[in-house]
């Protein structure tokens, strides 16, 4: 028996781009290019950035740990790939600019491609102690695979003072262009569920809903199927929430769902909530049940002025251009390359950065779709029309923030609670003057934490 | 007739008059009496002191302001000598008014850009075209390629308040004859690039360069960038290299032919002069080269 919840689950504000699924979500899980060299980066997750556990000239194993470090919020780093660490060198990253990475060079007996891994005959989620999930989650060194890259072990790890009842499993994959949780949901949908009931069983909770947009009904009937015939599917209820974005963000998702707030600067298990994306569920049960760390992950190469969209499983520490050569490389029209969705991707310049644990997409956009976004035109003073404020899922006021921040007035900018911001990018993407709202109050919220560490020293 | 006027309107204005006069005094008399009652006890010294600092409210001690940092000093002696500014003149007037010695806080501290690469020698790989601040782009990976130089925003530019910070040609420049040494641009750069330094002459080596990237990639992406290489080491032990970048020992900073030679040996030209009358630097060899060829 399973639960279907029926109407369409939403919250207020959200922006609806145009989704450009179609361009990749026809094309089954590949594996990705055989690779020559892969740069591991020493910091995939948001926390503590791993110590490299080997030297220059050592051979690795494909699983082999290569990076830890002994914190709380943090997660051990694997070699994907059997062969010899080439150098420990700077590599690009989208996020933090420069960062180490271990470059390791593939040896020839490398397996061509890694055979995915399939759930055994009379799985039962029983067998394991919510210690040893915690254990083998960490081992692994799962972290959030939707992009923010949290270590996934800190998520479910039971806390006596924050107890958990609810999860959440994120299939909403809201962002345009990205399908590879679409492909994960359609194609490792056992393996999801299995995750699922881990996640549960270490978490301590006792709800479970999976979220998916509307606009993937394939997905919402595939989960429906696989649990129909559960023991427990009516402790798993598919919940199909309302195709906008930024409906996958963890704190629209939980008001979309479960009709909560989570408190302004607060987090998910204040509410005694958990939210994981379907992604890591799926990368659980692998951990768990084969005890396999992450060395591999589904990314999705689309857009307009690529070649051949697609979704391949590929190495951790794939460098963009391989992945961009293997996909028929770029067409004339490309100008401009973004790690992630064109919401909140991160633009790059730089295509040897290599793949990390948070990277969903690759997204190769051309000068026409570029010639939407806000910088491609000037940027014209603010005519007070409000459609940041009508769009902005946390109910803020971007403009008035962006200007505080403008205008350097870093007290005013955090009345207006600049640091709730989620940095969706709602409030660019409607700016009818053009105005870079998230890229101000980004700004801003990193001139404000420089100046309370000045305050602190 | 006039008269009649005049007459008519004194006669109805003086309760008015009398009234506003009658509360004007009294209250005098509440605020007389409150302003000795009330008195707050205000340490002469502090208006001395205050007197005696430049009034310039630049923050370099670390005080919201001189009023601020004169009633620290009079609680806290060892604060003395922290404005930037006002120097050792400063320092020895409030040490007069307090019957304190002076320590000699050594030679006055000015900024130094660990980066000398203009526009020209930089690789740059993508066009920027965001919010127009350095703190936003560094915020981004890749708006030029080296993660360590100057962006020529000008965060660092927009802090001073002496003007004494331009961008020349994609690079921040210190005016010295400006610079009072007040430490607003060291703390507005995100990238860490400008270091105060004590400067004993007028004219301090340097090297101008902050890439921890390895020799090959400093070459890629800049003209001018330091590789690394040790050749400086070999000339002068004030030299060290960590992390791919060459530093300068500042504690025992002196001039001999050692360090002379080091900077004449450099091969990509990153130790150079910064100062008042610093010569114009060097140009890589290999730049200077294809340059006589043109």
């Amino acid at each position: 028996m399973s639960v279907q919840l029926k109407g369409r689950f939403s919250f207020p504000g959200g922006v609806h781009p145009p989704e450009k699924k179609e361009l990749a979500c026809e094309s089954p899980i590949q594996p990705g290019p055989a690779v020559t060299e892969v740069a591991v980066m020493l910091s995939q997750h948001l926390g503590a950035v791993c110590d490299p556990l080997i030297r220059k000239a050592d051979a690795v194993q494909a699983g082999q740990k290569i990076g830890d470090r002994d914190a709380f919020v943090s997660a051990p780093v694997h070699s994907p790939i059997n062969g010899k660490v080439k150098e420990i060198a700077l590599r690009s990253h989208a996020v933090i600019g420069r960062g180490l990475a271990i470059v390791i060079e593939a040896l020839p007996n490398n397996p061509t491609k890694r055979s995915h891994f399939t759930l055994p005959d009379g799985f039962d989620e029983r067998k394991y102690s919510a210690e040893q999930i915690c254990e083998a989650v960490r081992e692994a060194g799962l972290v959030g695979m939707g992009g923010a890259g949290f270590p996934t072990r800190v998520k479910i790890e039971p806390n006596p003072r924050l107890p958990k009842e609810t999860l959440i499993i994120n299939g909403c994959e809201c962002e345009p262009y990205i399908t590879c949780d679409y492909r994960i949901m359609l194609e490792w949908t056992n393996q999801i569920i299995a995750g699922v009931r881990l996640a549960r069983r270490a978490s301590g909770c006792s709800r479970v809903f999976i979220a998916i947009e509307d606009n993937k009904p394939l997905a919402i009937e595939a989960i429906s199927e696989a649990l129909k015939n559960a023991a427990d599917g009516d402790r798993i209820a598919v919940a199909p929430v309302k195709t906008k974005y930024p409906q996958g963000g963890e704190r629209q998702l939980i008001r979309a769902v479960l009709k909560r707030y989570v408190p302004t600067g607060g987090i998910p298990p204040m509410i005694g909530v958990v939210v994981l994306n379907v992604a890591t569920a799926a990368a659980i049960a692998e951990a768990v049940v084969s005890g396999q760390p992450l060395t591999h992950r589904v990314v999705t190469v689309t857009g307009e002025a690529i070649a051949r969209p697609g979704n391949y499983y590929v190495p951790i520490g794939t460098s963009v251009e391989d992945l961009v050569e293997f996909c028929g490389g770029v067409t004339e029209k490309c100008a401009k390359v973004v790690l992630g969705g064109p919401m909140m991707g991160i633009a790059i310049a730089d295509l040897k950065t290599p793949v990390t644990k948070a990277t969903n997409a690759v997204t190769v956009l051309t000068r026409e779709q570029i010639g939407r976004a806000k910088f491609a035109r000037r940027q014209t003073a603010c005519i007070r029309c409000g459609r940041c404020l009508q769009v902005c899922p946390e109910n803020l006021n971007p403009t008035k923030i962006a200007h505080a921040v403008k205008h350097n007035l870093l007290d005013v900018a955090a009345g207006y609670y600049m640091n709730a911001c989620i940095q969706c990018g709602c409030c660019s993407y409607v700016c009818p003057a053009n105005i870079e709202l998230t890229g101000y109050v980004k700004t801003g919220k990193i001139f404000l934490a420089r100046e309370k560490k000045k305050m602190a020293e | 007739m006039i008269l009649a006027a005049v007459f008519e309107l004194w006669s109805s204005a003086w309760p008015a008059g009398l009234t506003m006069l009658g509360l004007g005094s009294g209250f005098a008399v509440v605020l007389l009496i409150a302003s000795e009652k009330l008195k707050v006890e205000v340490d002469p010294k502090i208006e001395q002191i205050h007197g005696a600092l430049p009034n310039l409210d630049c923050g370099a001690c670390g005080f919201a302001g001189c009023g601020q940092y004169a009633k620290a000093i009079l609680g806290n002696a060892e604060l003395l000598g922290k404005c930037a500014p006002g120097g050792a003149e400063t320092s020895a007037k409030i040490a007069d008014i307090l019957n304190l010695q002076v320590s000699d806080s050594g030679p006055p501290k000015r900024p130094i850009i660990h980066c000398r690469a203009h526009a020209d020698d930089k690789t740059i790989y993508a066009i920027y075209q965001g919010i127009q601040s350095c703190t936003a782009a560094n915020a981004l990976p890749y708006v030029q390629a080296c993660g360590f130089g100057c962006l020529s925003f000008g965060d660092c530019t927009r802090a001073c308040k002496f003007d004494a910070l331009h961008i020349v040609d994609g690079l921040s420049t210190v005016d010295y004859d400006k610079c009072t040494g007040c430490t607003a641009c060291s703390k507005a750069c995100p990238r860490h690039l400008i270091e105060m330094v004590p400067f004993r002459y007028e004219n301090m080596m340097t090297v101008a360069c902050s890439s921890k990237e390895s020799g090959k990639s400093t070459r890629a992406f800049c003209k001018v960038g330091c590789i690394g290489c040790g050749l400086c080491v070999k000339q002068s032990e004030l030299f060290k290299v960590e992390q791919n970048i060459a530093r300068f020992d500042y504690a025992q900073y002196q001039m001999t032919e050692k360090e002379e030679a080091a900077m004449n040996k450099c091969p990509t030209k990153v130790i150079i002069y910064r100062g008042k009358t610093a010569p114009e630097p060097p140009q890589p060899r290999s730049r200077t080269a294809a340059a006589t060829k043109a």
